[in-house]
């Protein structure tokens, strides 16, 4: 069944010359990428018809972007990179669970709420003060929800969809319903634009950077790519597999915190609906970023490109005068592309 | 069933099937080249060869996996063009692979049918039902209900439930891949009468199997085959399994002795004290001195692989004292036990051993990579240094480090799953469930070769098989097992017979 012959010592894949696999020693920066278990093996590098479809997708954002009047300026750059913010952090952190093999969070919105709101109702502390209250909260929440994934085995999606209940439950709960006001507004600092860009953007890019980093080159990110793929075989080497998938979620925590604090700040008070539709946009930007759904491949580079695609699309047809339901519509017809061209490519794989 | 003539029986002589000139390469680099044979009605024909020799290649090619390069394949002396397995298998031609294809959600009768494109559209449920319990029937398996769910099911059970499908499709030529590589001797002596009562039917059997004795037991006719091409093919009769041997590598291989009297420093032992596991394994203790090799020999369910499972913590609910190097062993958790110094492999290298769709130096460091940096912060020099040290401990090119573990033959991944495990500081005992499951003949070698060579250094290596071939040539103490309990231990020699008799039917030591 295996796409592997069983009989014949040298040819992985038949389509493939000799000469284009590459020795393994040979550049330091290759080598750590085909180690790290991310990055396809350079063995079989095939066409891969999601490669394929994105760049096509790109193409076509470009041409018509080249149509359409303000689209290449200095200020929809911004206005872009902007809108991917908020969403773009939080698509980080799921990123790296998913990778982990946990699938995905629905509990997400929930979350960014309850830190906003803590968030907000600690303002009288300090900024460093409320800023770390909503780390701790976030990773607080996220991690025991991990936890439970990791040592029990629950089902991801299963429990967070009741932990997001409750979640939701507890933050109405105590903010009686209605909206959370700070007593001052020591968070202004938060809505800043340095060089014209919101704080939030260089979060987002040092954010990714640093899960790309802390993925590729530590002993945790590296069995989150093992655990990802093969849990049972994780198991029974004996890996970490409970201790690694809780760094994972706490990881996701932090960057749902930091995703509340800036809609936090920006909207200067919360309501229980403050996180909206936060937990699917995450998902989409990670599912059209590739990384797999059932665990073991991906990076938050791709999931910062597939933020930034559907970004870019959301602005060409603003632009264009589409209304938001097209909009809508434009983003789920991405993400089911990228589903159905990560199934042709599973299927080929198989095959 | 018996709705094939069975005129044939008698005389084998009128080639049914035949391969001539068969050639497949991969990439530029031939696989198979220029094999020609004949399988007659009612013949049993083997296939046999050493890694690489292009075995599976034909394979693929007959139940029409692979398209040839050149070349032809004939049945009932019609050229025929196997374009997949589905238009192989309407021409009768029918494959039990290699790696298990029967889904376990799927009931006994369903896994049955699943595949079978002479199924009609509308099942005739009672029809069917009938016919299952026939089939089961015929490979011993009446214990089974076709309703049950598979996933009841042991591994040797479900590759049987794989053998009644193919030999349940009254086909003109069965092929068996490996089919007996994860049975116990009981089943397979089924499997094999099944086999022959499906050639007295007329239908020619191609048999591949690493297991020798097997084949010239089985089959009429063997065929080796070396570096993808055709060496021999001779009446089995005439051949014994050390011919056979020389045939597939070109050279007799010698046998495996302890490199030096082993050590007997009580302190670095893995004592084991009544270990139970419920249903399982009643009452095991063992005290295993580095350095020495210890063989558990004991078919499915004798709780050989148990013991081993326990140990690496897969069996929460298993009871007793277990100590290694005088410091106990947590073994109600995989962590805890690997933390204590034990290292497993297991004998589903597919679904509980590799990560396959990572790269080969990601699996071999697969459990190491603590060892490889600070503070979790990784080297990429030493990781570096740790893949290529360890590849070419285990003979694989240091150029294959890159390509997906996936890519390469089963005892290459075998090589890779047990270099995972060697060279760390870390780990004291060893213990390898079938370490050469589905391993041919070369691959075997060299991983009996590296277990050895890990007991001389001074690991305490503990393995479990069936096979008394591997049993004596790599155990210093060989420890029988039968129905959840030890029978005997022999050391320093032991009778294949004696063994055998043990496994099987003996008395229960007190």
């Amino acid at each position: 069944m295996t796409a592997a012959d069983n009989d014949h010592r040298p040819a992985p894949a038949p389509d493939i010359p000799a000469g284009a696999v590459p020795a393994y020693q040979a550049s330091a920066d290759t080598s750590a990428q085909a180690a790290s278990a991310g990055g396809r093996a350079p063995g079989r590098r095939r066409t891969d018809p999601l490669d394929i479809g994105i760049v096509v997708v790109v193409l076509a954002v470009i041409v018509t972007g080249a149509l359409t009047t303000r689209f290449f300026s200095l200020a929809n750059a911004r206005a872009i990179l902007a809108s991917t913010a908020w969403v773009g952090i939080t698509a980080i952190g799921a990123t790296v669970v998913m990778i982990a093999g946990s699938a995905v969070s629905l509990a997400v919105s929930q979350t960014a709420t309850v830190v906003a709101m803590i968030f907000l109702a600690t303002q009288q502390f300090g900024l460093a003060a409320a800023i770390v209250l909503a780390l701790l909260s976030g990773v607080a929440m996220t991690a025991l929800q991990g936890a439970v994934i990791g040592f029990w085995a629950a089902n991801p999606i299963a429990w967070t969809i009741a932990a997001g209940f409750a979640i939701g439950g507890v933050a109405t709960w105590i903010s009686g319903g209605t909206t959370v006001y700070p007593q001052v507004a020591a968070f202004s600092g938060l809505n800043d634009t340095p060089l014209g860009l919101p704080l939030a953007v260089y979060v987002l890019l040092a954010g990714t950077a640093a899960a790309e980093w802390f993925l590729r080159r530590t002993t945790a990110g590296r069995h989150m790519y093992l655990i990802g793929e093969n849990p049972a075989a994780a198991r029974a080497a004996g890996l970490p597999v409970g201790r690694v998938t809780v760094i994972a979620w706490a990881i996701f925590g932090a960057c749902i915190a930091l995703t509340g604090v800036f809609l936090a700040a920006f909207n200067t008070s919360a309501n229980a609906g403050l996180g909206g539709t936060l937990s699917l946009d995450a998902i989409a930007a990670v599912l059209v970023g590739g990384t797999a759904i059932g665990g073991g491949k991906g990076s938050a580079l791709r999931t910062l490109g597939g933020a930034l695609l559907i970004s870019a699309i959301s602005d060409l047809l603003l632009l264009r005068g589409f209304s938001t339901g097209i909009q809508l519509l434009v983003k789920g017809i991405l993400v089911l592309f990228v589903v159905i061209a990560v199934h042709v490519r599973a299927a080929r794989g198989r095959g | 069933m018996s709705d094939v003539t069975s005129a044939a029986a008698g005389a084998p002589a009128r080639p049914q099937v035949s391969v001539t000139g068969l050639t497949r390469g991969f990439g530029g680099v031939p696989a198979v080249q220029d094999v020609s044979f004949t399988v007659g009605a009612g013949e049993i024909h083997a296939l046999c060869g050493h890694n690489g020799a292009g075995k599976s290649t034909v394979v693929k090619m007959l139940s029409g996996q692979l398209a040839p390069d050149s070349g032809r394949i004939s049945i009932d002396g019609q050229p025929v063009r196997l374009g997949s397995r589905q238009a192989a298998q309407r021409l009768g031609v029918a494959l039990v692979d290699q790696e298990l294809s029967v889904v376990p959600a799927l009931t006994v009768l369903d896994n049955l049918l699943l595949g079978d494109v002479s199924a009609p559209l509308v099942n005739r449920r009672r029809a069917a039902l009938a016919r299952c319990a026939q089939v089961l029937a015929d490979l011993g398996l009446d214990r089974l209900r076709p309703q049950q769910p598979l996933s009841e099911l042991s591994i040797g059970e479900r590759q049987l439930v794989e053998v009644a499908r193919a030999l349940s499709q009254n086909a003109r030529l069965v092929i068996l891949d490996e089919p007996t590589a994860t049975l116990s001797d009981a089943e397979t002596e089924y499997v094999f009468a099944a086999i022959r009562r499906v050639a007295a039917r007329g239908c020619s059997v191609i048999f591949v199997s690493h297991r020798l004795s097997e084949v010239l037991e089985l089959c009429d006719t063997v065929t080796v085959l070396r570096d993808g091409r055709r060496i021999a093919t001779t009446p089995a009769s005439e051949l014994t399994v050390s011919d056979l041997i020389v045939q597939m590598l070109g050279e007799a291989p010698h046998r495996l002795t302890a490199a030096r009297p082993p050590d007997s420093l009580p302190g670095d032992a893995l004592r084991i004290e009544h270990l139970r596991v419920p249903g399982r394994l009643t009452d095991f203790s063992l005290t295993a001195q580095a350095g020495r090799v210890y063989a558990l020999a004991g078919q499915l369910g004798s709780g050989a692989s148990d013991v081993l499972r326990a140990l690496a913590g897969l069996h929460p609910q298993a009871t007793g004292t277990v100590r290694l190097r005088d410091r106990a062993v947590p073994f109600r958790s995989p962590v805890g036990a690997a933390a204590a110094g034990v290292a497993f492999v297991s004998n589903d290298r597919k679904s509980e051993g590799l990560f396959l769709d990572k790269t080969i130096a990601a699996n071999l460091l697969a459990t190491r990579l603590p060892a490889l940096g600070r503070a979790g912060l990784l080297s990429s020099r030493r990781e570096r240094q740790a893949a290529r040290t360890l590849a070419e401990l285990v003979g694989i090119s240091g150029h294959r480090l890159g390509e997906p573990a996936a890519a390469l033959s089963g005892g290459n991944q075998q090589k890779v799953f047990v270099g995972r495990c060697l060279g760390r500081d870390d780990v004291y005992a060893l213990l390898l469930d079938e370490p050469t499951r589905g391993v041919d003949i070369g691959g075997r070698t060299a991983i009996h070769r590296l277990l050895r060579a890990a007991a001389d250094a001074g690991l305490i290596v503990l393995f479990a098989s069936t096979e008394l071939e591997e049993l004596l040539e790599l155990g210093d103490v060989i420890i029988t097992m039968r129905e959840t309990r030890m029978v005997g231990r022999y050391e320093g020699g032991a009778d294949g017979a004696v063994l055998m008799r043990d496994m099987t039917h003996g008395a229960h030591a007190a």
